[in-house]
């Protein structure tokens, strides 16, 4: 049930240095704010109470789109869904995190939710965690002993957990996404404002050559009590010249690796059907084994 | 208007339109009193159980509670409710469903409120709820309430149906579920009450139908009617959620009187969603047949409408289905069976359509199977059946005037066309498919006698006030009000004000329900002014020496148009004397009310159609219904203002695909589990496709300027048309609402071989 905010202290660090002192300072009793599209939900719900909030928004250099020489890319976690939508940089390089950012809510929710909030807030539905796992994206941490590195993929724990400890995302890293050619696809029943029954983002590197697919990444979201990196599905693909019996295998390979709930948007049997239809969909098109252009919905 | 400037048949902005974009329209939710305190109310967790205590002790002793109150402290009548006085408003003995209220609290401050309301500790002997209505209706099954759980039963007969399926070459048959929705109306419930000096009692409440909330507290706090005033704050939205559901002023009311300081009671969204009335879930099964060369022989059904908790409008209602149970067509054989009954949910009470969407889904999509059958295309075998001036209705009713819905279906039959060749979507699992819905409405209740009220005062210089108890709940009757006077005395729409929503000052008008505002109150706005600016031709004949028919009044002036001769409203007032030309003017519509052993009747004056047209697209292998195009012909009688009509239209699409597609109450054992807008799936902007309105004008000679409403008209063949396009995009009948993936997928699985590849 929703009630009204209850008081809370509300601190705005200037620094990085002086937030990570609040948060040693005050433990499991601070939490962070971004956006709050998430926070500020469940604070109002009733199971939530925070002691102490911690803005990360006076901070500054923790927004912003880094395209480095290299290829790869750095988001700071305070850059909202919003920018990377507009970004065309990301539209343009990674199409896959472009998706996963621009299917978020609506105009209103993406201009106020960040990427850093998306991913901390460790929903398996989480529109950006399945495009960012894909692209071998890892957290940038800050903690007490300074900066760390994480794989995405080690990043989540369970629904609503990670492997923070008390410590602040500051941004993602990607590394270069090359030629792969790459899908996001989002089952809900509304094309906006609306959560992932089932979601999916998969990225191929087929070389145009040969036709042999080199790393596949296949990512599941919705389906698991984390994001889901569906491995033994990617290693059907690996290796492998991708005919149409090989994508319906890797399909079939992720709907085994999935471990749907069944809630409100669907029961787990429906979920575990929709792995196999969107995976194979996502692989039939980023494969461009599929007639016409990218379908995605947002 | 003067000149040749008209004011009706006209889309001239809301005469509100510039204060709510500017934010300065207020409501309930704006109200600040001096001194005000916040009410809370304690509501149970279980859907059936027997109180066995209620400790108030601990909420009491909290700082800045300044009132808990349980049963026995209203002074008044304990039970409210339009119909039948069924409803408690706080439960003593035992609670009927999950949210029903048991205390009241309130305190100087909402969160103080909220602690207070949490902290009231009741006891419960938890019994097994009654959740199936079909099973409710055994004798065997536990009551609801005392009087047994089928709480109305309506029939209705006409000719012999088994003679008409005897004579029926091809038979259909069927049975359908809709679910529980929610009005989801912008703005939840809520009043703001206070006591004057004088002990009389003045509640703002957002609300369709003011009077009567003023009824209820007047009973509940143990007064006359003249001590209570009732205000309508601006109301975001009602669509029949806030008729019959006096509690919350109650609250205030209860809480302002007890401590004499002014109370608000806000509703949450979850409350909102849990408690208050919804749309009544059916049951049903239809049996349809028909002659080879496509006529309509008989019509039986049986339905059963789920009342929840309490009746509320419940007999209404399903009386509602019972008589429109036919459709729009000539069927010389009916029987309809139709029961209201209890169950332990949140009471079902008036929701835009009042029955009729439910059966809709059902005669239509068997009207389509019949079609199908026959080889005959579903728009040329509706219109081998339909009304036409002339026709008798299923309740014997012979309509004279006004039947466009012929018209409609011709129309619809263009959109159709092109839709066409929009059916190909490149993608091999994308299908797509047109389907026609329609339907009709009879306009205002189904009962005599029911009356409308309007004062018009016209001054001296030709401007005038219009007092009216119908309130505009966001469809824009205040405009049309303005229209209707503005025409009638040929003066700019800014010389006429409306004064609507206020119990002291206009007069009781009955519910803006029933799509009944246009015809009634507008023909009673209408006579009113008609009345005034009569009399006022007559003291000009007098002063003129000519007959008033040869007169006319424009802009505060009546002139004599042979002779060119005029003189001002001014003059002529001062000259006999009159400060201001009041009249009343009355409108009751002519009806029968329906025989209960048959059904037969003339229920309404005058009826609304319409013909829709929803082009779908399906995903094949997720289930997923997109709608992609929707064209709506409505028969309006006149559209005094067309943009208005046109927005009724469109909220009307949005509001009846949600119903085909996506809304629902989900229920655990009879507990909601999704009273919120992230669970509870209403259509957005993204969803919808713009909607083509196309308007048939049929008049109606006994309506205002010819016409005759649209607000629920135009709702109830929408899902109808929804579910028959999924049919025809992939060959599944969905025979249970709402058509969400998971749902379509199931049917989709257990689909007989595809229909041949567009
Ligand atoms: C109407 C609505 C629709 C939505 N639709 C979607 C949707 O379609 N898809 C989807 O994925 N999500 C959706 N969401 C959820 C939400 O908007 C996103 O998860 C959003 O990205 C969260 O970001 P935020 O900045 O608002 O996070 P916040 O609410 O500020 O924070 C979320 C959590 O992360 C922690 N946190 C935030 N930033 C950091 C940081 N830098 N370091 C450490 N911890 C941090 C916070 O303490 C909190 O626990 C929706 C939410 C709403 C209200």
């Amino acid at each position: 049930m929703l009630s009204k905010l209850r008081e809370f202290q509300y601190l705005r660090p200037r620094s990085l240095d002086e937030a990570e002192e609040l948060i040693q300072q005050f433990g499991p009793d601070a939490r962070i704010l971004a956006g709050g599209t998430d926070l500020l939900v469940r604070m109002k719900e009733r199971g939530l109470r925070a002691r102490v909030v911690v803005d990360l928004k006076a901070i500054p250099g923790l927004a912003g789109i880094h395209a480095e020489p290299d290829g790869s890319l750095r988001i700071g976690a305070l850059t909202t869904l919003g920018d990377i939508e507009r970004s065309s940089h990301i539209r343009a390089h990674f199409p896959l995190l472009w998706q996963g950012a621009s299917c978020v809510g609506s105009v209103q929710v993406r201009n106020r939710a960040t990427v850093g909030g998306n991913l901390c807030n460790a929903s398996p539905a989480a529109d950006t965690a399945p495009p960012l796992l894909a692209l071998g994206g890892e957290a940038i941490l800050r903690g007490e002993r300074g900066e760390r590195r994480l794989l995405l993929e080690k990043f989540f724990t369970g629904p609503g957990r990670t492997a923070m400890g008390q410590e602040i995302l500051v941004g993602i890293s990607i590394p270069p996404n090359g030629a792969g050619s790459s899908l996001y696809l989002k089952h809900s029943p509304r094309r906006a404002m609306d959560i992932a029954i089932v979601s999916v983002a998969v990225r191929l590197d087929v070389d145009s050559q040969t036709g042999v697919c080199g790393k596949a990444s296949i990512v599941l979201g919705a389906v698991a009590p984390v994001p889901l990196r569906a491995r033994a599905a990617e290693q059907t693909l690996e290796g492998q010249r991708l005919t149409a019996q090989r994508l319906e295998d890797a399909a079939r390979a992720a709907q085994e690796a999935a471990q749907p709930i069944g809630d409100l948007r669907g029961t787990a049997a429906y979920r575990r059907e929709m792995v196999w239809v969107l995976t194979r969909r996502a692989l039939v098109e980023a494969s461009g084994a599929g007639e016409g252009s990218t379908f995605f919905q947002g | 208007m003067a000149d040749n400037q008209k004011a009706v048949g006209v889309s001239v902005p809301r005469i509100e339109a510039r204060e709510k974009v500017l934010g300065r329209s207020v409501y309930v939710d704006d109200l600040r009193r001096e001194g005000m305190i916040w009410g809370k109310v304690v509501r149970s967790p279980h859907p059936r159980a027997r109180i066995v205590h209620v400790d108030v002790t601990e909420a009491r002793g909290l700082p800045g509670v300044v009132a808990v109150l349980t049963a026995a402290d209203v002074p008044g009548d304990r039970y409210v409710g339009p119909l039948v006085k069924d409803q408690p408003i706080l439960c003593s003995s035992s609670v009927r469903f999950e949210g029903d209220a048991v205390a009241l609290v309130a305190a100087t401050a909402e969160e103080v409120a909220e602690t207070a309301r949490d902290a009231v500790r009741v006891e419960y002997e938890i019994l097994e709820p009654v959740l199936d209505p079909i099973a409710a209706m055994s004798p065997e099954a536990p009551q609801v309430q005392a009087g047994g759980n089928v709480a109305s039963y309506s029939k209705l007969r006409r000719g012999d149906v088994e003679v008409g399926f005897r004579a029926a070459d091809v038979i259909v048959e069927d049975s359908f579920s809709t679910q529980m929705i929610d009005h989801a109306y912008l703005e939840p419930e809520g009043a703001v009450a206070e006591v004057d000096a004088e002990g009389k009692v003045t509640i703002w409440v957002c609300s369709q139908y003011p009077h009567y909330d003023r009824q209820e507290v007047a009973r509940v706090l143990g007064v006359s009617l003249a001590r209570v005033r009732v205000i309508q704050t601006t109301t975001g939205g009602g669509f029949g959620g806030k008729f019959g559901s006096p509690l919350v002023s109650c609250y205030a009311a209860l809480l302002a009187a007890r401590t004499g300081r002014p109370a608000k009671v806000l509703y949450t969204r979850e409350e909102s969603l849990r408690t208050t009335v919804k749309r009544h879930p059916y049951r049903i099964h239809y049996k349809v047949g028909a002659t080879r060369s496509g006529k309509l022989t008989a019509v039986e059904a049986r339905f059963v409408g789920d009342t929840g908790a309490y009746l509320v409008v419940g007999r209404a209602v399903v009386g509602k289905s019972t008589s429109h149970g036919a459709g729009p067509y000539e069927v010389p054989h009916v029987k309809m069976d139709g029961y209201a009954v209890y169950t332990n949910k949140a009471p079902a009470g008036a929701m835009r359509g009042y029955g009729v969407p439910q059966v809709a889904v059902a005669y239509e999509s068997l009207l389509d199977e019949l079609a199908r059958k026959l080889n005959l295309d579903p728009i040329e075998f509706r219109l081998k059946n339909v009304l036409r001036e002339g026709s008798q209705t299923a309740t014997g009713q012979t309509l004279l005037h006004s039947v466009g819905v012929a018209e409609t279906l011709e129309r619809a039959a263009d959109a159709r066309r092109e839709m066409t060749p929009h059916l190909k979507t490149g993608k091999p699992y994308l299908k797509r498919g047109i389907g026609v819905g329609v339907s009709w409405h009879g306009i205002g209740a189904a009962r005599s006698p029911s009356q409308a009220t309007a004062y018009v005062n016209l001054c001296g210089d030709g401007s005038a006030t219009v007092l009216c108890g119908s309130v505009d709940i966001g469809q824009g009757s205040n405009t049309l009000f303005s229209q209707i006077a503005a025409e009638e005395l040929g003066v700019p729409l800014d010389q006429i004000s409306v004064v609507t929503g206020d119990t002291l000052t206009t007069p009781d008008c009955e519910a803006t329900t029933a799509t009944r505002v246009t015809y009634l109150s507008g023909n009673a706005v209408r006579l009113a002014a008609e009345k005034a600016k009569g009399t006022a031709l007559e003291l000009a004949a007098k002063h003129f020496g000519c007959l008033p028919e040869h007169l006319i009044l424009a802009r505060g002036k009546v002139q004599v148009p042979d002779a060119a001769l005029e003189i001002s409203l001014t003059d002529l007032f001062k000259k006999h004397a009159v400060q201001q030309i009041s009249a009343l003017g009355v409108f009751s519509p002519d009806c029968t009310p329906l025989d209960p052993e048959t059904g037969q009747g003339s229920p309404h004056a005058t009826y609304g159609f319409g013909t829709h047209v929803a082009l779908v697209e399906v995903d094949q292998e997720t289930g997923a219904v997109r709608l992609v195009d929707y064209a709506a012909f409505n028969d309006v009688g006149k559209a005094i203002n067309p943009q208005a009509v046109e927005g009724q239209i469109e909220g009307a699409v949005a509001m009846g695909t949600g119903y085909a597609l996506s809304e629902g109450m989900i229920f655990d054992r009879g507990k909601i589990l999704n009273p919120s807008f992230a669970t509870y799936l209403l259509l957005t902007a993204a969803d919808l496709p713009p909607v083509r309105v196309g308007l048939v004008e049929a008049p109606e000679p006994t309506g205002p300027y010819g016409a005759k409403g649209v607000g629920e008209p135009s709702m109830n063949p929408v899902a109808a048309a929804v579910i028959n396009a999924i049919y025809d995009a992939v060959g599944v009948r969905i025979r249970e609402l709402p058509a969400v993936p998971e749902t379509v997928f199931a049917a989709l699985k257990t689909r007989q071989p595809l229909p041949a590849d567009r």
